[in-house]
C-alpha cells in the first residue's frame, strides 16, 4: 500500500514535470523554432558522421563499406602512438595550440580594452577595420605577405637587419625561428577578429558602473582592472574553454602553407601528418583514428578545464 | 495560423538548403587552378599523313538514351578553366556518340590525389579518370586495384583499335599499368622524355668575360661572379648565381648537375644497377661528396635563399624577373613563346645557353634520370559494373580519331587552319582565337588525351620563332635536342618499386635529412651522416630496398 502509495506520488511528480517542460517549451516555442536550423545542421554535419567514426577500429574498404569492413580493434591507435615522429607530432601540436592561445588572448583583450577606452569614434572604427581585415586573407594570400617581409634576400625585416649590420635570417626554413614565425603571423592574423567579440562584451557592461567609478574618483587603469576587466572574465573563460577543447587543433591551414621540409621537425603537427600519412597514402581509418585520438583528448581537456574554472573563477561553460 | 505557416515555410526552406548540401551533383565543377606543369604549353598538330585514320565509330542506338560518362582529368593548362558547358565537342560526343560527357578538371599533385582518394573512400569514383599522385603513379593504382575499385581493362583495347595502334602501342607501359597479368590503366604515350636542362644567362658571362663552366667547382666560381658582381651591370645587388625550388625526392631534380657530376641522381642507384650496386643513393660513398659540394654553394651564398619555400611558378618568375642566371629547367617552360616572351621584353638582348652535364671529380657526367614520363586513365569497377566500358571505348576511340583536330586544336577554319600538305597552320586565322591563344586553351583541356606524342606532332607544338630583337628562337633543335643527347639513366623500373609501408615517415625522415645537410643547419661530418643512414634504417630502408631488389629482379630488370 505504502509502496503503491509512493509510485503513485512519483508518477504524479513525473506528470507534473513533463507538463511544466512542456508548458516552458510552449512558452518559448520561439525560440526553439528559431533553434532547429541550427540543430537540424548539428544533426546533420556532426551527429550522423559519428557513426562513421567506428572506422577508425576497423581495417577500412570502401566496397565492404563502414559496417561491412573487419573490425581491428586499437591497430590504428598502436599504429599512431608508436609511430616515428608520434611525440613530436605532439609536442609541436600543442606547443602551437598553447602559444596561439597564451599569447593570442592577451593581446585581444588589450586591443579590446584599449578600443574601449578610445574616445575618437572615428579612429576606433579605423584602427577596428584595420585590425580585423587580414582576417579574411587567406593563408595562401598571408604567406606571400609573409615571403614578402621575412626572405632572406630581398624581404623587408632582413634589409632592415642587413642595414643595421646584421646578418638575413631564414626564418621561414630555419626550425628556430619557425615555430615563431607561425604563433605571431595567426596572432597578426586573428587578433583583430577575437577582438570584436571582448568589445562586445566590454560594450554589454552597464555603462553607470563607468560613471559611477569616474564620480567616486577612479582614473583609466582602475577602470579598466575593476570594472572591464571583471566584466569580460565570463568571456574570458567561454573562449579558453572552447580553445582546450581544440588542443590538438593547431591550425591545419596555416602550417600546411607555411612549412616547408626544412622545419618539418618543428612545424609538422597531427594534421598535416594525417593529411600525408591518412589522405595521400589512402589509410582512411587510420586518419579516422587520429581524429578520433584528438576528440577523446579534446573532450576530457574541456572537462577538466571546466572544472577548474567553476571552482577557480566561478565561471563554466556547462 | 498565418504565423505558423510563415515558419513552418522558413523551416522548410532551411531544411531543404541544409540537405541540398548533402546531395552530389553531377555538373562538372572543380576547376581549380594550380601549378602549372611542364607540359602546359599549347601544343600543335602532326603531319596530316601521321594522324591517325577515323575509324567507324560503332553508331550508338538511335533510341537509346545518351550514356552518362564521369571523366575526371588533370588540365593540360592548370591556369586555364574547364571548356563552357555549351562547349562544341560536348554537342558532338552526344550527337555522335550518345555520351554525355561529365569532365571534371582536377588539380595537380597532393591536391587532385586528395581528391581522388576521398572519391575513392566514398566508392564514389567517377567512371573514367587520370590517376594522379604526388610519388607514384602505379603506386595509387595499385591501392585503387587492390581495394576493387578499378576495373581490368584489356578487353577494352579490341573494342579501340586506332587508339590501341597509336596510344597503347608500348607494351612496358602496360606493363607498367598491369597487375596480375591485367591491365588495369589505359597509359597515355609518354610525353616527351629527357626535356629539362641546365641553362646559363649568356649575356650575363660575356658581362663579365667569364667562361661556361664544365665541373662543380667552375659552377661554383661562375654563381659567385653572378651572385656578387653586378652581371646584369645595373649597379644593384639584385642577383643570385643559381635558382631552384624542391622538386622530387632530397633536394629534388634541380640541383641534378651537381649530384650528376657525382653519378648520384635521385632516389634510387640506378647507375649502378647493372653491377649488382642497386640500391639507395644516399648509400653511395659518392653523395656524401655530392653533399659537400652543395653545401659549398649553400655556404657562398650562390643560391637564391627562398629556394626551399619557393613554388614552381614563383621560381619561374623569378628568372623572368632577371635574378638568377644558372637553372635547370624544362626547354618547353623556358623556350616556348608563350613562356619565354615575359623574359623577352624585360630583357631583349639577354639568352640562355644550354650546358652540357658537368663533370665530377671522378669523371662523371650524369645529366638525370630517364623515368616513365606518361599519364594513365583507369575505369571504376562501378563504370564497368554499370556496362559503360563500351560507352568509354568508344569516346577514347573517338577523342584519338575523328574527334582528334576538335579535342587537339579546336574547330578548323576557326582555330586552325591545315595547309595544303595537311600540316597545321595558323595562316589565315585570328590570332585572339588560334589554338594556341590563351581564349582557347579552355577548349582544349583535353588534348591531351587526344594527342599522341610523335616526333612530327611535337615539332609542330613547338614551332621556331623570332624574338623582340630578330634572333631565332629554336626550342626543339637548341635545347630539346641538346638535353636529350646528354648522358641520361634509364629510370623507368622506379615506377614498379612498391612504396614502403610507412611511406609518410620514410620519405619526411629523407627530405628533411638531406635539406637539414643541404642547408648547413646540421653540420655534415662522416659521424652526422652515419647517424642519418641509421635514422633511415631505423624506419625500414634495408627492407624497402631488399623489396626493391626483389621487384625489379623479379621483373628481370636487375640482374
Amino acid at each position: 500500500m505504502v509502496a503503491a502509495g509512493s509510485r503513485s506520488t512519483s508518477e504524479h511528480s513525473l506528470g507534473r514535470r513533463v507538463r511544466a517542460v512542456a508548458h516552458s517549451m510552449w512558452r518559448m516555442r520561439w525560440m526553439y523554432l528559431l533553434m532547429t536550423p541550427t540543430l537540424i545542421y548539428l544533426l546533420v554535419f556532426k551527429y550522423i558522421p559519428l557513426w562513421n567514426a567506428q572506422i577508425a577500429f576497423k581495417d577500412f574498404k570502401p566496397l565492404l563499406g563502414v559496417t561491412g569492413s573487419p573490425w581491428v580493434g586499437f591497430e590504428h591507435f598502436q599504429t599512431f602512438v608508436n609511430s616515428f615522429y608520434f611525440s613530436q607530432l605532439l609536442t609541436n601540436t600543442i606547443f602551437f595550440s598553447l602559444a596561439k592561445l597564451l599569447l593570442g588572448l592577451p593581446v585581444a583583450i588589450i586591443c579590446a580594452l584599449a578600443l574601449h577606452e578610445t574616445v575618437l569614434r572615428r579612429y576606433r572604427t579605423f584602427v577596428q577595420t584595420v585590425i580585423y581585415l587580414p582576417h579574411f586573407l587567406s593563408w595562401v594570400i598571408m604567406f606571400g605577405v609573409l615571403l614578402s617581409i621575412l626572405s632572406p634576400g630581398d624581404g623587408l625585416l632582413n634589409q632592415i637587419i642587413e642595414r643595421l649590420g646584421g646578418q638575413p635570417i631564414a626564418f621561414m626554413t630555419s626550425p628556430k625561428y619557425f615555430r615563431w614565425v607561425v604563433v605571431f603571423s595567426d596572432i597578426w592574423k586573428e587578433t583583430g577578429w577575437s577582438t570584436i567579440l571582448y568589445l562586445a562584451a566590454l560594450l554589454a557592461i552597464n555603462p553607470e558602473l563607468y560613471e559611477a567609478a569616474a564620480v567616486d574618483g577612479a582614473n583609466a587603469i582602475q577602470r579598466i582592472w575593476h570594472i572591464s576587466l571583471p566584466g569580460i572574465v565570463p568571456v574570458i573563460v567561454l573562449v579558453t574553454l572552447l580553445r582546450m577543447g581544440h588542443i590538438l587543433e593547431a591550425g591545419f591551414n596555416q602550417i600546411f602553407v607555411l612549412y616547408s621540409v626544412p622545419v618539418y621537425s618543428v612545424g609538422d603537427i597531427l594534421d598535416t601528418w594525417v593529411y600525408r600519412q591518412g589522405l595521400l597514402q589512402f589509410k582512411f581509418s587510420l586518419a579516422t583514428a587520429v581524429g578520433f585520438f584528438k576528440g577523446v583528448i579534446g573532450l576530457i581537456l574541456i572537462l577538466v578545464a571546466n572544472r577548474v574554472a567553476k571552482r577557480v573563477a566561478q565561471q563554466g561553460l556547462f | 495560423m498565418k504565423k505558423w505557416t510563415t515558419l513552418l515555410l522558413v523551416l522548410l526552406i532551411a531544411l531543404t538548403s541544409i540537405l541540398s548540401a548533402c546531395g552530389t551533383s553531377n555538373e562538372p565543377a572543380d576547376t581549380t587552378a594550380a601549378e602549372p606543369t611542364a607540359m602546359t604549353e599549347p601544343t600543335a598538330a602532326p603531319e596530316a599523313a601521321a594522324a591517325p585514320e577515323a575509324t567507324e565509330v560503332p553508331e550508338p542506338a538511335a533510341a537509346a538514351e545518351p550514356v552518362d560518362i564521369s571523366m575526371w582529368a588533370l588540365a593540360s593548362v592548370t591556369e586555364a578553366g574547364p571548356p563552357a558547358d555549351d562547349w562544341i565537342a560536348y554537342d558532338r560526343i552526344r550527337d555522335e556518340l550518345g555520351i554525355n560527357l561529365h569532365y571534371t578538371i582536377i588539380p595537380p599533385q597532393g591536391d587532385g590525389e586528395t581528391k581522388l582518394n576521398a572519391a575513392a573512400a566514398a566508392n564514389d569514383l567517377p567512371d573514367l579518370f587520370m590517376i594522379v599522385s604526388t610519388t607514384n603513379d602505379r603506386d595509387n593504382l595499385r591501392t585503387y586495384h587492390d581495394l576493387g575499385l578499378i576495373a581490368p581493362v584489356d578487353d577494352m583495347f579490341a573494342m579501340m583499335p586506332e587508339r590501341t595502334k597509336t596510344h597503347y602501342n608500348n607494351p612496358v607501359l602496360i606493363d607498367l599499368d598491369s597487375f596480375d597479368g591485367q591491365a588495369y590503366g589505359l597509359p597515355n604515350p609518354p610525353g616527351i622524355t629527357n626535356r629539362e636542362g641546365l641553362v646559363i644567362r649568356q649575356d650575363w658571362l660575356d658581362n663579365l668575360g667569364l667562361e661556361a663552366p664544365t665541373t662543380p667547382a667552375e659552377l661554383l666560381e661562375v654563381a659567385k661572379a653572378f651572385t656578387f658582381n653586378d652581371p646584369d651591370g645595373n649597379g644593384q645587388d639584385d642577383t643570385y648565381g643559381i635558382g631552384a625550388f624542391i622538386e622530387g625526392s632530397g633536394v629534388g631534380r634541380r640541383f641534378n648537375p651537381i649530384f650528376g657530376a657525382y653519378g648520384v641522381v635521385d632516389l634510387w642507384n640506378f647507375v649502378d644497377a647493372a653491377d649488382g650496386n642497386f640500391g639507395l643513393n644516399v648509400r653511395d660513398p659518392q653523395y656524401y661528396e655530392a653533399m659537400k659540394t652543395m653545401i659549398e654553394f649553400t655556404d657562398a651564398g650562390v643560391i637564391d635563399p627562398d629556394w626551399p619555400t619557393l613554388t614552381k611558378d614563383e621560381f619561374r618568375a623569378r628568372w623572368k624577373q632577371g635574378r638568377t642566371g644558372i637553372m635547370w629547367e624544362d626547354f618547353a617552360a623556358l623556350t616556348n613563346k608563350s613562356n619565354y616572351t615575359p623574359f623577352d621584353d624585360n630583357f631583349p638582348d639577354a639568352s640562355w645557353t644550354p650546358l652540357p652535364a658537368l663533370t665530377g671529380p671522378g669523371g662523371e657526367h650524369v645529366y638525370g634520370l630517364n623515368e616513365a614520363n606518361f599519364s594513365t586513365y583507369a575505369v571504376s569497377q562501378k563504370a564497368a559494373d554499370e556496362g559503360k566500358k563500351e560507352a568509354i571505348a568508344r569516346l577514347l576511340e573517338w577523342m584519338a580519331t575523328d574527334g582528334y583536330y576538335l579535342i587537339g586544336f579546336g574547330e578548323e577554319g576557326v582555330n586552325f587552319n591545315l595547309d595544303e600538305d595537311g600540316y597545321i597552320t595558323l595562316d589565315g586565322i585570328d590570332p585572339d582565337l588560334a589554338f594556341n591563344s590563351p581564349a582557347m586553351q579552355p577548349p582544349t583541356q583535353l588534348r591531351g588525351t587526344a594527342f599522341y606524342n610523335t616526333l612530327a606532332e611535337i615539332s609542330a607544338r613547338y614551332p621556331n620563332y623570332e624574338t623582340n630583337n630578330g634572333r631565332e628562337m629554336t626550342p626543339i633543335k637548341t635545347y630539346l635536342e641538346f638535353f636529350q643527347s646528354q648522358q641520361w639513366i634509364e629510370g623507368f623500373a622506379k615506377k614498379l618499386i612498391p612504396p614502403p609501408e610507412n611511406a609518410a615517415d620514410f620519405y619526411r625522415y629523407y627530405d628533411e635529412g638531406i635539406l637539414q645537410f643541404a642547408l648547413g643547419q646540421k653540420e655534415l661530418t662522416p659521424e652526422s651522416w652515419a647517424e642519418y643512414l641509421a635514422g633511415l634504417d631505423s624506419l625500414g630502408a634495408v627492407q624497402f630496398e631488399e623489396g626493391a631488389r626483389q621487384t625489379l629482379t623479379d621483373a628481370g630488370l636487375l640482374p
